[in-house]
């Protein structure tokens, strides 16, 4: 053996020392590039609606999606501005800021909104401080405490907490008076491991979700019962009527038009038309709430944000008719009408690469969870690309047992602590942070981590680390083609 | 009066240890990491102390199952390295994962997924082994060729269904043993992409003890207006909506001795088993002879529409 061949050889066996069990090869490709969703047209402020609506039909509708793209992106503040009502705690001042990721409407961007709100002072930097886990271009998060805690500050396991802990106050702004609140103790509840986070979830596509009958998910769950992957899984049940909720991590919340008044409510401190009270921590919530000097800051009254009664008079009716609504109505409008991504055929790695990678995602059991195709939607009584489609947006919407790797210890409605909804993959392809906290921009990260004590999808991740270095490039060339 | 005094103290004593456990007296120190803390909807057990169905162990290569009575040795170069989740609501079972201790062997050698699905919970509707490895052929997508049509085998001298398939892109191959143990259709599944390797496993199996005979007999639908004397509901304090199956081992005077919860949040458990413990069943004879059963009720809101729940 000569001394290059030699040397060769020993660079191949080191690196294998480096990296046991994982060929050289594969490698997450990456966000991919190209027209954003898919979709030629789209832009990062402008995604595009779905066809019927594109095609303002019922006539008017295309007005109420511009409407509640605006107003996804509007700045709030306290008092005094055109919109107000933010805080007194609050994460950001807009959902498009967090919604960001490849467009307004998506997932957390690249450069952290969070990470800019004391410089741009939209909270005060004499009453603020960012916490350690807040970075330029780390995700984009909100925290929750798993528990509460004891009088000397250490976490009590046998009071389950899980609520949003807001990153910042308005105390200090000049437009909220004299309210003085402090930031929850992050230091502290990190140095105890008791706290979680969770990244902002895209609503490409959220109307087909929303508009999946029971039967069809129930007959898709039925279908998938005698697996050969260790696989269950469980419906998160509405507590109010018992049927199936399907939005948010753990599949907690029924309606888009509940998921945005919470968020609304929890992310940005905005009172509306659901959730009328504002919101105290949890912990605050459990002493005497809020102090009146953070009561009705903005002067107006609650809710905060409310149905426009009276309008002003504009010649296009529709243009008219779309002011009326609040904004927790035209978030969820918009984010009903709202395109689902469309995959790319060839990028990454070509057509051949991507049509394996999605027969060999099927073959080691993803699939089983991330369903590619739900058949059909309900008809529609709103627009016509809502009705009769296929959502392909790789879920089953059903909440599995993700074991103590992933587990977050936060229960919502019937998921327990170790329990999450099959996140959709649609869209995957142009998205940075992955799982719910965020934790990996890594795929193969992310693929990775599904396996680990209690999780039911243990099995599949093994026979992804079965393939060859060729095939599992192929499986993340079909992920990022999504 | 001292013994007043002292029943007075020793209720003050115990009251104040109440008071504790309910406002979470403090427990010092970090959250642990890597535990599931908040459970939702779990397994749990009431009443006389038996095996589950998911209390096997894995040691030096070795299942064991009490509650099947298996015994099977796959060898010391073998291991769990991550367990199973808790049943599903569903009464699906993941048993044990084994996979060779070098996880560089676990792409030829393959690896083993032991899983049992409760016949009286199946989303499947099925009733036997059979049945259940029917319904998955029928259910096998079109990525997938069959190897070997489901195929009657003895294995350790119980009857299995074998089922084996490959998949067309991966390469991996899959064989399937199915048999029925109280009630159960257990089964090894062997994932791996050299069929002479799984063969060499499916052969270990031989080695297998079988199971033992002291098992309560298990009756699908056993509890109907004809064999339940008396019955007391529970009362569940919130809507849940969740299924709740349970099994229940009915002693010989008709009194439920055992109450296996598949998956139930801790205060429907509380109340099914306040209400079960007050049932009384016809006792079953066999050959003349009370013996004690074993079977399934359903409480809660049904998932499955060819299964009747009680609620």
């Amino acid at each position: 053996m000569n001394k290059l061949l030699a040397s060769a050889c020993a660079l191949l066996f080191s690196a294998a020392l480096a990296f046991p069990g994982t060929a050289l090869s594969q490698t997450d490709p990456g966000v991919r590039g190209g027209p954003i969703n898919g979709q030629p047209g789209a832009t990062q402020s402008s995604p595009l609606p779905l066809a019927s609506v594109n095609a303002n039909a019922p006539t008017g509708i295309l007005e109420f999606f511009d409407n509640g793209l605006g107003r996804f992106q509007e700045q709030e503040v306290v008092s005094g501005g055109t919109n107000n009502g933010l805080g007194p705690r609050f994460n950001l001042n807009s959902c498009s800021g967090c919604h960001a990721q490849p467009a307004v409407g998506g997932s957390g961007p690249a450069n952290n909104p969070e990470f800019q709100v004391i410089t741009q002072a939209i909270a005060s930097g004499s009453t603020n401080t960012l916490p350690s886990f807040i970075t330029a271009h780390g995700p984009t998060v909100e925290v929750r405490f798993p528990f509460f805690t004891n009088s000397n500050g250490s976490p009590n396991k046998n009071a389950p907490n899980g609520g949003v802990e807001d990153i910042f106050t308005v105390s200090g702004r000049a437009d909220a008076g004299n309210c003085s609140l402090q930031q929850p103790n992050f230091q502290q509840a990190q140095q105890n491991n008791n706290l979680i986070f969770r990244t902002p979830t895209p609503t490409f596509g959220a109307g087909l979700i929303e508009n999946i009958d029971e039967s069809t998910l129930l007959a898709n769950q039925q279908a998938q019962a005698a697996n050969n992957f260790g696989i269950g899984g469980a419906f998160n049940r509405n507590g109010n009527d018992g049927t199936i909720a399907r939005f948010g991590w753990k599949a907690q919340n029924k309606s888009l038009l509940l998921f945005a008044a919470e968020a609304y409510n929890v992310e940005m401190g905005i009172t509306n038309e659901i959730f009328s009270q504002e919101r105290p921590l949890p912990q605050e919530e459990q002493g005497a709430g809020l102090p009146a000097s953070c009561l009705n800051l903005s002067g107006h009254g609650y809710p905060e944000d409310a149905t426009n009664f009276t309008v002003a008079s504009n010649s296009d009716q529709a243009a008219q008719n779309a002011q009326v609504p609040s904004d927790i109505v035209l978030f969820a409008e918009f984010m009903r009408l709202l395109a689902p991504p469309v995959p790319s055929t060839n990028a990454p790695g070509g057509a051949q690469s991507i049509s394996n990678g999605f027969a060999l995602f099927k073959e080691i059991g993803c699939s089983t969870c991330h369903t590619p195709a739900i058949r059909s939607t309900q008809p529609s009584n709103i627009t016509a690309s809502l009705g009769n489609v296929t959502v392909k947006a790789y879920s089953d919407f059903e909440i599995h047992h993700m074991g103590s790797g992933l587990a977050d210890n936060v229960s919502q409605g019937g998921a327990g602590g170790d329990q999450f909804r099959t996140a959709p993959l649609w869209g995957l392809g142009q998205r940075i942070f992955f799982l719910h906290d965020g934790r990996t921009t890594n795929l193969l990260g992310a693929i990775a981590d599904h396996r680990s004590n209690g999780s039911e999808a243990t099995q599949v991740a093994e026979n992804f680390a079965s393939l060859s270095a060729g095939q599992q490039q192929e499986v993340l060339n079909f992920l990022r083609s999504l | 009066m001292i013994p007043l005094l002292l029943r007075l103290l020793v209720f003050v004593a115990a009251s104040l240890l109440v008071d504790a456990a309910a406002h979470g007296a403090a427990q010092p120190g970090p959250v642990p990491a890597g535990l599931i803390l908040v459970k939702g909807a779990w397994s749990s057990a009431a009443g006389t102390s038996t095996s589950l169905p998911e209390d096997g162990t894995i040691s030096n290569g070795r299942y064991d199952n009490a509650y099947f009575g298996l015994e099977y040795a796959v060898g010391s170069d073998w291991t769990q390295r991550y367990e199973g989740p808790p049943p599903s609501d569903s009464g699906y079972y993941v048993l044990a994962q084994i996979e060779p201790k070098d996880s560089a062997l676990a792409a030829t050698t393959g690896h083993i997924l032991i899983a049992a699905q409760d016949l009286f919970f199946s989303l499947a509707p099925v009733h036997s082994a059979p049945e259940l490895i029917g319904y998955f052929q029928q259910h096998l997508s079109a990525e997938y060729r069959v190897e070997r049509a489901p195929t009657r085998v003895r294995i350790a001298n119980r009857d299995f269904v074998r089922l084996d398939y490959v998949a067309n892109v991966a390469g991996l191959h899959w064989h399937v043993l199915a048999t029925e143990i109280r009630c159960h259709v257990v089964q090894f599944v062997f994932t791996g992409s050299s069929p002479k390797s799984m063969e060499r496993l499916v052969a270990s199996m031989n080695t297998m003890i079988q199971p033992g005979g002291s098992a309560p007999l298990c009756l699908k639908d056993f509890a109907t207006p004809a064999t339940v004397l008396e019955r007391v509901d529970p009362v569940f304090s919130e809507p849940r909506f969740n299924p709740v199956p349970v099994r229940i081992v009915i002693d010989k005077e008709g009194r439920v001795k055992h109450i296996h919860f598949l998956s139930a949040f801790p205060e429907q458990a509380k109340s099914i088993e306040e209400a079960l413990l007050q049932w009384r069943f016809k006792p079953h004879l066999l050959d003349g002879q009370p013996v004690e059963v074993e079977t399934g009720l359903l409480f809660g809101r049904s998932a499955r529409p060819s299964t009747a729940a009680l609620h």
